[in-house]
């Protein structure tokens, strides 16, 4: 099939340069589309994985990632980050997720209890602390946590208890201090840590509670304290691999990867605590 | 059963929005349809812009000019000690933007359609603009306006997109319904997301139901006589008529 | 008395008029689009004209130098449409007493004077949808000068009637005219109305006043 074809195909469209530029245009459509069909042959990647992990993992994983597919030629690692309670949710929808990485044990024991889960895979990969941030700049009047519930706070971002693990631990801080129905009304709720932060570091509030490790991600914030020992349960990051994972072999060894020395290394180095 | 405040905050947050959008919109549209200046097609833009924008757009550029740093924020916050941001204010005025184009498309259609020829009568027999636009322009462009304030109100009340980007999630202040919905369904609350989609699908359903019904079944008190009185003039001789 | 100069330039030609009128009918003749229309605007101050000056009963209306302009609520001139205009959601009697200079008793008086007058008595309650046209064109006629003007325009006032109605409204007019000592100036394009009704006519072609044509 040449552009004289082509030409004779549509003999009467009155302009000449239409009637040469088009056959010269679909040609060249034509032959991108071959391109790409190549180019897609050479990608195509052994095997897809794809890893559901909450939000305040995001650096630690996003290096993770790049490690082990740097180990293993061939497969395609993609990370979904969200928050804890979204994540187990597309899980329990069905989504094609082959690990699971949760900021706390309720939604992975959710997952679990429905058999959703390998619990032989069950593990927990690290811990974390909870903190007390401000905006960096400009001089703020809190120092601890019980100064939140001062009349000069007017804001405080607190990531949505029902679906954000740090904003349940921090409903736990408030609580055990005896200040939590004294800045109900001052709490605007975030979807997720990230949100929190960014809340935080635009200055739109005025304090925020996130993980340690967020923190230390912003320069436009800086932890005013932490968490009083004893105010809230343990903060752990269960991993498991998910029952209906479509990719058991691989799913296991990224899991071992994140439990093993490099995943320690890499997670220490973000302010993780790990064992 | 479910925790009405959503409901309620919704209904105060949307009646709020409404008092400013029908006045600003009828004024506006009122300005627009009466002189043309250098530059008139960039302002109509401008005022339906939040018509075609998402609505995180929208309320992105609201984050902008409302947050501390902003223009509006800034000023607000430096001078009067004011924080727009994350309070049922912000609330208000997410939902008056983007209700604000409806108002003003439909305002300007009815002022359109009144016949400008009235106006001059009007006006030739001594009213001044203000009574024209009162005795004349308003009442013959009421059922356009009408329509203008419940598509606007509706407007309001499902606005989600930048009402979540400047005044958050903060229950019993900022959480409308639509926050409610998303959020509840966020936390995996799918009975009180579903309750509070249907309670506000079936309110919006009524409004423009009725709408439609009284569109429809309303015809002014002169359009109505003149068909009675015609079928009656039909049976009067035509000798009586000039 | 009123005084017209004025001049308009406009898409097709420049319209220009020089003319006065003392208490008669002044009729306006000429073929459509000449301009008729648009020189009792300018009258009425609905538009305005690029240079000249109109002057009723003393006051300056228009002028280019010294500038001076009355906006027309503020220029006593009635106006009656060529269609009509009536305001059709209100009511005769409300449409006639609009532009009455008092609500009082004595306005009163006069409207039941003015209904009278002109027959329409029995349609004060009705709406302008529900009137035939010759009642709509006597009603739009009281409006006009209920509100007391000092110059009546009328732009071919009668181009919706039919020819025994026009008739019989033209006679109303003149009828008007005797007891309303004001100039009444009249748009139309009917010669044999024109001759019937007018005391002198003014003959526009194209924007200008042109001997009468043979």
């Amino acid at each position: 099939m040449g552009a004289a074809t082509v030409r004779s195909v549509i003999p009467r469209l009155s302009l000449p340069r239409i009637r040469v530029s088009l056959p010269i245009l679909i040609l060249l459509a034509v032959a991108a589309a071959g391109c790409r069909d190549r180019a897609a042959k050479e990608e195509r990647p052994r095997a897809v994985l794809t890893v559901s992990a909450a939000a305040s993992l995001r650096e630690a994983m996003t290096e993770l990632e790049a490690s082990f597919e740097a180990a293993n030629a061939g497969v395609d690692v993609r990370t979904n980050f969200g928050a804890s309670g979204a994540l187990r949710q597309q899980i329990e929808q069905g989504a094609p997720v082959d690990v699971f990485v949760s900021a706390a044990e309720a939604p992975m024991d959710a997952l679990q209890k429905a058999g959703l889960i390998d619990p032989r895979t069950r593990r927990v990969a690290a811990g974390n602390e909870l903190v007390l941030v401000v905006p960096a700049a400009g001089a703020s009047p809190v120092r601890a946590f019980a100064d939140l519930a001062r009349p000069e706070v007017r804001r405080i971002a607190l990531g949505a208890p029902a679906s954000v693990p740090a904003g349940d631990y921090a409903e736990q801080v408030l609580r055990a201090l005896g200040i939590a129905e004294a800045v109900r009304a001052r709490i605007v709720y975030a979807q997720n840590v990230r949100q929190v932060l960014g809340y935080v570091e635009s200055g739109n509030v005025d304090a925020g509670v996130v993980y340690r490790t967020d923190a230390a991600v912003s320069r436009r914030v800086r932890v005013a304290a932490a968490a009083p020992p004893g105010t809230h349960r343990p903060i752990t990051y269960p991993v498991a691999v998910v029952a209906r994972t479509a990719e058991p072999e691989l799913a296991r060894a990224y899991a071992a990867h994140l439990l093993g020395p490099a995943g320690r290394e890499v997670l220490r180095r973000r302010g993780f605590r790990v064992e | 059963m479910i925790d009405w405040g959503p409901v309620l905050l919704s209904l105060r947050v949307g009646l709020t929005a409404l008092a400013f959008v029908f006045v600003t919109g009828t004024l506006a549209a009122r300005a627009m349809t009466r002189r043309d200046f250098p530059g008139k097609d960039v302002v109509d833009g401008l005022l339906v812009l939040p018509l075609v924008l998402p609505p995180v757009v929208t309320g992105f550029l609201l984050l902008l000019l409302l947050g501390r740093n902003g223009p509006v924020g800034g000023f607000l916050e430096g001078s009067l000690g004011i924080r727009l941001l994350f309070t049922l204010h912000a609330a208000v005025i997410a939902a008056a933007v983007v209700a604000f184009p409806l108002m003003y498309q439909s305002a300007k259609a009815a002022f359109q359609g009144v016949d400008a020829r009235l106006e001059d009568a009007a006006r030739t027999l001594g009213a001044g603009e203000a009574r024209v636009f009162v005795t004349v322009t308003l009442p013959l462009a009421w059922p356009g306006l009408v329509a203008g304030t419940v598509l606007s109100f509706a407007r309001s009340l499902g606005e989600f997109g930048a009402t979540v980007m400047v005044a958050g999630n903060i229950p019993g202040q900022t959480t409308t319904v639509p926050l409610a919905i998303f959020f509840a369904a966020d936390a995996g609350d799918m009975r009180a997301a579903g309750t509070y989609a249907l309670v506000i699908s079936g309110l919006c359903m009524v409004l423009v139901v009725a709408l439609n019904a009284w569109t429809r079944r309303r015809k002014p008190n002169w359009q109505r006589r003149a068909r009675a009185s015609r079928a009656a003039d039909d049976r009067h001789s035509s000798v009586t008529r000039c | 008395m009123l005084s017209v100069r004025a001049r308009k330039r406009l898409p097709d030609f420049t319209l220009e008029v020089d003319f006065e009128v003392r208490d008669e009918i002044l009729v306006l003749f000429g073929p459509s689009g000449a301009g008729k229309s648009m020189t009792l605007r300018m009258i009425a101050g609905l538009e305005r004209p690029d240079a000249g000056e109109i002057r009723l009963s003393g006051r300056v209306l228009y002028a280019r130098d010294p500038k001076a302009w009355v906006p027309p609520r503020g220029r006593r001139c009635g106006l009656v449409f060529q269609d009509l205009a009536l305001f059709p959601h209100l009511d005769v009697t409300a449409n006639v007493l609009f532009g009455a200079p008092s609500r009082d008793g004595q306005a009163r008086g006069r409207l039941a004077e003015m209904l009278e007058r002109f027959r329409i008595g029995h349609l004060a309650r009705r709406f302008p949808a529900e009137l035939s046209g010759g009642e709509a064109q006597r009603v739009a006629l009281a409006r006009a000068l209920m509100a007391d003007p000092d110059v009546l325009l009328l732009d071919e006032p009668f181009s919706s009637l039919d020819a025994e109605t026009r008739r019989a409204v033209g006679d109303e007019v003149v009828a008007a005219h005797r007891t309303w000592r004001i100039p009444f100036v009249f748009v139309t394009h009917d010669r044999e109305e024109a001759e019937r009704l007018g005391d002198r006519m003014l003959f526009l072609r194209g924007g200008r006043q042109v001997a009468p044509p043979g």
